[in-house]
């Protein structure tokens, strides 16, 4: 999913921008605009966050003539959006709230018995690697609505870091969190999808 | 002493390299021994590959052309002012 411009042609992309080339600005728009939709719903609802985002890219006209490269340009787009995001919230007294304190989901929970030891342990093993796994149209179309359901905190953090693939101290620093709370997000996004896959190649269900 | 439910919470912490020596330590005694959470260890990690592997859907492109409206504006009015 990471479109991102490699970072040779990222300079030239960025001197375009800066020249206020219009097809530059397509391009960047589609490279970049699924990480910043990411950011803006972890702090904000759907629609809320898609006009963040193109705020966003309207102030990207000028900032960008600022831009000095300390960070990536996916880096520091996102955080564009992310301080958007909390400037909204803070003016109307708003935050973003989520329990940090279970690091298991509550359905593996429920597979260990009272000495915290396996009473149902996994089903199976996944055996196969994920590009033959994914080449099931069917069982990329359950992760993709499994994805969808996620809580939008969980979805956003395992999107930077996993699809978008930042770094966690970026992750940290563009949604706000720690990192021992960014490490509960990721570690409870991803057991909703291991549960997910254990279903799906056992019964075939979604 | 290490047990699986204990495992299980640190799962990821593991995978991603993000634990102690001690506790790394801890873990891997604790694989040796128990073939349950060694194949959830794996399977987590199988899932974490799956996650990274998937191609996901882009924002849709009506949206992209309503942003490229705004920007197309906004350059204009750029370069009128």
């Amino acid at each position: 999913m990471d479109t991102a411009v490699q970072k040779d042609s990222e300079y030239a992309l960025i001197e375009a921008l800066q020249q206020g080339d219009a097809s530059a600005y397509e391009k960047a728009v589609r490279a970049y605009s699924s990480g910043m939709l990411a950011v803006a719903r972890f702090y904000l609802e759907p629609s809320s966050a898609e006009e963040i985002v193109q705020d966003c890219w309207v102030t990207v006209i000028d900032a960008i003539q600022k831009f000095e490269g300390r960070s990536g340009l996916k880096t520091w787009l996102h955080r564009i959006v992310a301080n958007r995001c909390k400037n909204k919230l803070r003016s109307n007294k708003r935050e973003v709230i989520t329990d940090f304190s279970e690091l298991l989901d509550p359905e593996l929970a429920e597979r260990f018995n009272a000495s915290r030891r396996w009473d149902q342990p996994p089903r199976l093993r996944f055996d196969e690697s994920a590009d033959v796994l994914l080449e099931n149209g069917a069982l990329s179309d359950c992760l993709d609505k499994h994805l969808s359901a996620l809580p939008e905190t969980q979805r956003s953090a395992l999107m930077l870091y996993e699809a978008h693939q930042h770094t966690s101290e970026d992750v940290c620093n563009i949604l706000d969190v720690s990192a021992s709370n960014l490490r509960v997000l990721l570690h409870r996004a991803r057991q909703k999808i291991f549960l997910m896959v254990e279903t799906f190649q056992e019964s075939g269900e979604c | 002493m290490l047990m699986c439910k204990d495992l299980a919470e640190i799962a990821s912490d593991y995978i991603d390299g993000e634990l102690s020596t001690p506790q790394s330590l801890a873990v891997r005694m604790h694989l040796m021994m128990c073939k349950h959470c060694r194949s959830f260890i794996g399977n987590l990690r199988a899932s974490t590959d799956l996650i990274q592997a998937h191609s996901y859907a882009e924002p849709d492109e009506e949206m992209m052309c309503r942003i490229d409206q705004r920007i197309a504006e906004a350059l204009k009015a750029r370069k009128k002012g």
